[in-house]
This record gives structure tokens, C-alpha cells and sequence, in this order.
């Protein structure tokens, strides 16, 4: 790998991105406890089970969450919603409740969605791949929700942050 | 092409990346260890879009759309075109149902420089078909969807349905995902799309030099004269036959440069470059080696041989000669089988699954075409080889044929007088060819061709072919109610035929057909319709022969056309 390259290719927001890829909130809620965190690594894995992976740094407190819980949900953002993903990348969820600033709700079992997100995704961890410094999640989608009011939008690049 | 995959760790950068697991990639990628991601600009929508039609099964899908493939230091293919390429050696493979997750260590990450934009083409531009639909009906969704309306209308209705399952992984797979039980029933049929390479036939070349050629033959051979008068005004036509009365009065027809009496005269005459044969089916092979040894090109009718001996044997003879041969099989340059196979190759059809031959006609043969040896049989083989090279060009090589006959209603001739056909490859196609001398054809086309996004149907000497185009079967409540509301005209022309016609004046074939041959003898070069296409066109034919005789599924030997 060129280091020139990766550091030329780098966004503002993540250093080290080599690919553009869409802009999520992962929420998660372990009892009383829940936390926002802005993700990018994140992409579908297959048909069959519908399933997703994302990629969670192992030093964040959502990561410490998701494997208390092995739940989550994905929240994935239009272009207007920057300022959520600036807000909720910048602060940690170990010293604030960023839950209790941004328009969430709770389904019937217990996942939070965002309110209007393009889409969001109630996930059941099934598999989890260690890698140096993430852990890759991989989570079956058990329930979903398109917010068809904001399917003319595109969705956030990494780029746009 | 596809549209998942991301970056998993930052240090080291690692990409992931899903390949459907029944895809050809998926092996490829575990077998190589390595692969490249290529990000493309957003100025390679439209080859992208091309990219997503062609279809799945299709072999070097990214040549056929003008995209350049390089190797790097390491072997690693990659597109030359990328705005990005990154190059990834596999550091992990994990099972994740219907697709594998291959997690790649970056190796590399490429820049193009000769690359003018930093806007990289994001998959929604490019996915699917065209949005369907008029502006009207754009213009109406986005209204409908921005203001919330058809939130509350989905809302209303779906008060109605079942609620909807409450594990979507469990439950839902419409999308395109198979069970694990469904992967080890394509698995077992071999279906590993590993790919058929469908090739449309050139459109032939002007005959370039006047070209010295001897049609031998006086029943047919005034049909091969006709022809060649057609294809190339300028070409010295020569008669060849046995009786001298026929053979001058066909001259005369055709106003001819010359004629000749028997076969040696003809090839002794060095103003005749090449022969064309139309001549019993039995006289086929021993003209053919006359002819090389002479070293006259042959032209010969249909079908090459009654015999892969034989066939094999005028195919050596004109290889020991340095001449050429080629069988006169108009279907392989006929307008609308080029068209429908240039159509089918971009991915218009998605992957062809279905064809139905429905051909013949009253005809009642006579003289040695009533003779079941002089001709090899009856109409399967003489109008079977046709419709097996339009299956060749349409669908691909079969491996297997079963093989029927009602009771002969001309009894007058040897051989059968009707015949159906069930073709059937592992990739996953089957064929039904219905071929008769016995009764009419009716207003049918002869041959349709049915894929996962419409129907072709070719209609026997036009010069156009109607394509009914399949429904998406996505429609959602929105659409239903749209076409309720919206006036016809603006509906979408379910049901109803595109026709696509052809420029080329030629509907059967057949000249462009002598036209090849002409210029290839004028230029010295192979034709494109190659000796060896005949003889597996016979090869098949010859199998369904087996399979009627035995009344059992026949399998069909791997073809060998190079």
C-alpha cells in the first residue's frame, strides 16, 4: 500500500477511508443504557438470511454495547442529515446520552429507529469476525422500516462529511 | 458489477466484499487469493449500465462492453478505466448464507491520473431498469412520496394485509437469495453459471473481385444460381449437370459463362475457383473430395453429410487441399437470428430460457429426397439442422435430446414425415422443436425465444421480430393505482409487441449467405459459417435420430467446433 495515497484519499471527517461508501447511525440499547454512534463501514451481505455487516471499532463504547446485547439497529442517512452524523461522530456515548437529543423511537421489540432516516434496520447479531482493530458484526435484519416521504433524496456520502 | 462492498478496518485497511456464492466470481476470487476493487467515475454510467444488462451468464462480460482489462505486477485483473483501484489479497472467507463474505487486506490503492473526475458512480444511478413510466407518473410518486400521501394511503391498505413476518431474515429471500437447499439443487444440476458464449454472425462482406464459380447441380442449383446473380452481379456463373438438355437450358436461364458436363469437366476448368454443391444429400461427401483435390472451394447444400464420417472426412480433405468448405445454412445469416442474437448477447432477455420451434409445412418430397438413405432420413434432417443452428446461435450448445413421432401421414416417403424434439442444457435451458411436413404452420412464428424479460418471436421471411416485454413483477401499490388513474396513454405497453425491424433487404438469408462465401473465396479466407458449425448441426441432428429410435433421453456429445 502507497501511504501517499491513502493519506491523499482520506476524508475530513474518517482518516484512512479508501472507498466512498453511505453514512448510518448505529443505535443500540443495552437496558438503560443506549448510545448513537455515526458508521460508515457498514454494507447488505446477503439474500439469504437478509443480512447486513458492520464494521465497529473495538475501542467504542458501541462496540462494548453491541456485544453485551448482540442487537442493534442501522439507521441510514439522507443528505440533509449531516449535522446527525457530525453530531453523533464527535462526541462519545461514554460521557453523553446522544439517544436523548435525536429523534428516536422504540418498536414493539425493543430496537430504536431513527425518524426520518431513508431506512432503518432492527439487526440480531449471528456472526462476528475479529480483525486487528474492529470487529466485524454480522446481523441478520429481523424488521425494517423506508421512509418512503425522503426516497427522492440520496443518501450521505462519507465524502459530503 | 456490484454495489456492496466497504472498508472494515483502518489499520491495516481491509475491504469486504459479498459475491453471490453462486456466481462465477465467488470461486474465482477463493481460487486466485486475491482481486481488485475498481471504483468507477461517475462518466462510466452508460458503460456501467451496459455492464448490469449484459447478461449474468455471459463470459467476459467486461471486454463485450468496451471496458479494458489490465494485470498488475501481481496478476491481479483491473480495470483500466477506474477512478480507484484497489488491490486486495484475500485475509478471510466466511459463509454468510447465499453469499460469501471475502475480506481482502489492501495491498494497494491505486489512483487513476488520467482520470478527470473525483465523483464516483454510486449504484442507485445505475441499477435496474430505466425508471419505468412516464414523467407524469415520476412527477406524481415524488409528489405523492414528499408530502407524506403515500405514506398515509400505505398505511391505510396495509391495515388490510397479514402482518408482515416477523423475522425478515428468516423469511424473506424474493429478492434474488436461495435457501441452502435451494443452492444444493441448482449446485446439483451443474447450473454454476459457468457460461455459454453466444456469438451473433457477422454481417457478411461485399464480394470484392469477381469470383469464377461453378454451381453443380440443375434442380436446386438454379435456386444456388439465382443466388449468386443477387449476391454478386459480377461473378463468372458457370452450370454444372449430367444431362445435357437441363444442364443447357439452365445456363441459358441463368445466362451463364459456360457449362459443363459431369463434375471432372468442371474442376478441370481453371476459370472456376469454386463449386457449389446442390446435390443429393448421398453425393455430398465424394463431390466435396473431388472438388478439394482439385482445389476448388466448396460451397455445400445442407446438410453437410448423412454421416459424421462422412462430414469428417470432406472436412479433411478441404484442410489437406488448403481449400475451404462451407454448408449452405441461411439461418445462420438470417437478419432477424443475427438481430434476436445480438439482442439476447447484450442482455435485452435477460438469460434465454426458452425455445419453441414451430416449422414445415405441407411438402411432399419426391424423387431421391423421398428416399430415406439418399437422404439421411426425413424432415428432421432436413429442415432440423436449420432450426439446431438457430438454437446454437439463440440459446447455445443442448446436451441432451428426447426425441417423438406421431404416425406418418405421407407414406409415400421413406423417411418421417414429422418429428418433436425436447432439447435441454445443464446451464438451464430447454427447447421444444416441432418440425412437420405433414401439416400447415399456421400464422406462427417459427421460432420465439423466451428469457427472464420478454419473448422474442421471429417470424419465417420478415424482416422484423416482435419482442414482448415480460412485467417487471415489482410493481408496487403505487403503480397499481397509477394505472387506474392515469389515461392509456400513458401506461406502460404491457402485452403489446415492440416491433423491431431490420434494415438488411435480405429476410431469408440466403444471399447473405452465397454473399459470404463469394467474398471469402474473393478474399482468400475462411468464411465465418465454418465446415464444423455443418457437421455439429449433423452431430445433434444425428442424436435426435438415436433418440427416436430408442424412445430415451440421448445425450448429446460436447461440441468440438473451435
Amino acid at each position: 500500500m502507497l501511504a501517499r495515497d491513502m493519506q491523499s484519499s482520506s476524508h475530513a471527517y474518517i482518516t484512512g477511508s479508501v472507498v466512498e461508501s453511505p453514512v448510518a447511525i448505529l443505535l443500540v440499547k443495552a437496558g438503560n443504557r443506549s448510545n448513537a454512534m455515526t458508521v460508515s463501514f457498514f454494507s447488505e451481505v446477503a439474500h439469504h438470511p437478509t443480512s447486513l455487516w458492520v464494521s465497529i471499532a473495538t475501542s467504542t463504547y458501541t462496540h462494548a454495547l453491541i456485544e453485551e446485547t448482540q442487537r442493534f439497529s442501522l439507521a441510514v442517512l439522507h443528505v440533509k442529515q449531516k449535522y446527525l452524523a457530525l453530531g453523533c461522530g464527535s462526541v462519545s456515548g461514554r460521557e453523553h446520552d446522544k439517544c436523548s437529543t435525536l429523534e428516536v423511537y422504540e418498536t414493539a421489540s425493543g430496537f430504536l429507529f431513527l425518524n426520518g432516516a431513508l431506512s432503518s434496520t432492527a439487526c440480531r447479531v449471528r456472526d462476528r469476525v475479529a480483525l486487528s482493530d474492529h470487529t466485524i458484526f454480522i446481523a441478520d435484519i429481523l424488521e425494517g422500516q423506508i421512509e418512503s416521504r425522503q426516497a427522492h433524496l440520496r443518501h450521505l456520502l462519507l465524502s459530503d462529511l | 458489477m456490484s454495489g456492496n462492498f466497504g472498508q472494515v478496518s483502518l489499520s491495516p485497511p481491509r475491504i469486504a466484499i459479498n459475491p453471490n456464492r453462486l456466481y462465477p466470481i465467488e470461486p474465482a476470487i477463493r481460487q486466485a487469493g486475491r482481486f481488485a476493487v475498481n471504483v468507477m467515475p461517475v462518466t462510466s454510467k452508460d458503460v456501467m449500465i451496459r455492464l448490469i444488462k449484459v447478461r449474468r451468464r455471459e463470459p467476459d462480460k467486461a471486454t463485450a462492453v468496451g471496458l479494458e482489462i489490465q494485470e498488475d505486477d501481481l496478476g491481479i485483473p483491473f480495470v483500466d478505466g477506474a477512478m480507484r483501484t484497489i488491490f486486495c489479497e484475500v485475509e478471510r472467507v466466511c459463509e454468510t448464507g447465499d453469499h460469501t463474505l471475502i475480506i481482502g487486506r489492501v495491498l494497494e490503492s491505486r489512483l487513476n491520473p488520467r482520470c478527470t473526475t473525483t465523483q464516483a458512480l454510486l449504484y442507485p444511478d445505475v441499477a435496474g431498469d430505466a425508471p419505468s413510466g412516464s414523467a407524469v407518473r415520476q412527477l406524481i410518486r415524488t409528489s405523492l412520496g414528499s408530502t407524506g400521501a403515500l405514506d398515509l394511503l400505505k398505511r391505510a391498505l396495509y391495515k388490510r394485509r397479514p402482518p408482515p413476518p416477523p423475522d425478515i431474515a428468516g423469511a424473506t429471500y424474493q429478492d434474488g437469495g436461495q435457501t441452502e437447499s435451494e443452492i444444493a439443487e441448482i449446485v446439483k444440476h451443474g447450473l454454476l453459471d459457468h457460461g455459454r458464449r453466444l456469438r451473433p454472425p457477422p454481417i457478411p462482406r461485399s464480394v470484392s473481385q469477381p469470383v469464377g464459380i461453378c454451381v453443380v447441380g440443375t434442380g436446386w442449383g438454379s435456386f444456388h444460381c439465382d443466388l449468386i446473380r443477387k449476391a454478386a452481379p459480377s461473378a463468372l456463373l458457370y452450370v454444372c449437370g449430367r444431362d445435357p438438355e437441363r444442364t443447357q437450358r439452365l445456363a441459358k436461364a441463368v445466362n451463364a459463362s459456360g457449362m459443363f458436363l459431369g463434375l471432372d469437366a468442371a474442376l478441370k476448368d481453371d476459370r472456376v475457383q469454386a463449386v457449389s454443391l446442390a446435390l443429393p444429400h448421398d453425393l455430398h461427401r465424394e463431390a466435396a473430395e473431388r472438388a478439394a483435390a482439385a482445389g476448388k472451394h466448396v460451397l455445400v447444400e445442407k446438410p453437410i453429410a448423412t454421416t459424421l464420417a462422412d462430414a469428417q472426412a470432406m472436412i479433411e480433405a478441404a484442410r489437406r487441399a488448403g481449400t475451404f468448405l462451407m454448408v449452405a445454412e441461411d439461418m445462420h445469416f438470417r437478419p432477424v437470428v443475427r438481430e434476436a442474437a445480438k439482442r439476447i448477447t447484450r442482455g435485452n432477455l435477460g438469460e434465454p430460457l426458452y425455445m419453441l420451434v414451430n416449422a414445415g409445412g405441407i411438402r411432399r418430397p419426391q424423387g431421391w429426397s423421398a428416399d430415406k438413405t439418399r437422404m439421411g432420413g426425413g424432415v428432421l434432417i432436413d429442415i432440423g439442422v436449420h432450426y439446431i443452428r438457430g438454437l446454437r446461435l439463440l440459446m447455445g450448445e443442448p446436451d441432451q435430446v428426447i426425441a417423438t413421432r406421431a404416425m406418418q401421414v405421407n407414406t409415400k416417403i421413406g423417411g418421417e414425415d414429422s418429428v418433436q424434439l425436447l432439447l435441454s442444457s445443464s446451464v438451464g435451458w430447454q427447447a421444444h422443436m416441432l418440425l412437420s411436413w405433414a401439416s400447415t404452420r399456421g400464422h406462427l412464428p417459427d421460432i420465439v425465444v423466451a428469457g427472464e424479460k420478454g419473448t422474442l418471436h421471429l417470424w419465417p421471411g420478415e424482416g422484423h421480430l416482435d419482442f414482448y416485454r415480460a412485467a417487471s413483477g415489482d410493481e408496487d401499490l403505487l403503480d397499481k393505482l397509477l394505472a387506474r388513474v392515469l389515461p392509456s396513454r400513458l401506461q406502460r405497453d404491457e402485452g403489446r409487441p415492440e416491433r423491431i425491424d431490420v434494415a438488411d433487404p435480405d429476410r431469408t438469408g440466403y444471399e447473405s449467405e452465397m454473399r459470404e462465401f463469394l467474398s471469402a473465396v474473393a478474399e482468400q479466407r475462411q468464411p465465418t459459417s465454418l465446415a464444423e458449425d455443418g457437421k455439429r448441426d449433423l452431430e445433434i441432428v444425428l442424436c435426435g435420430y438415436d433418440a427416436l429410435a430408442s424412445g430415451a433421453r440421448t445425450p448429446i456429445p460436447a461440441s468440438t467446433v473451435p
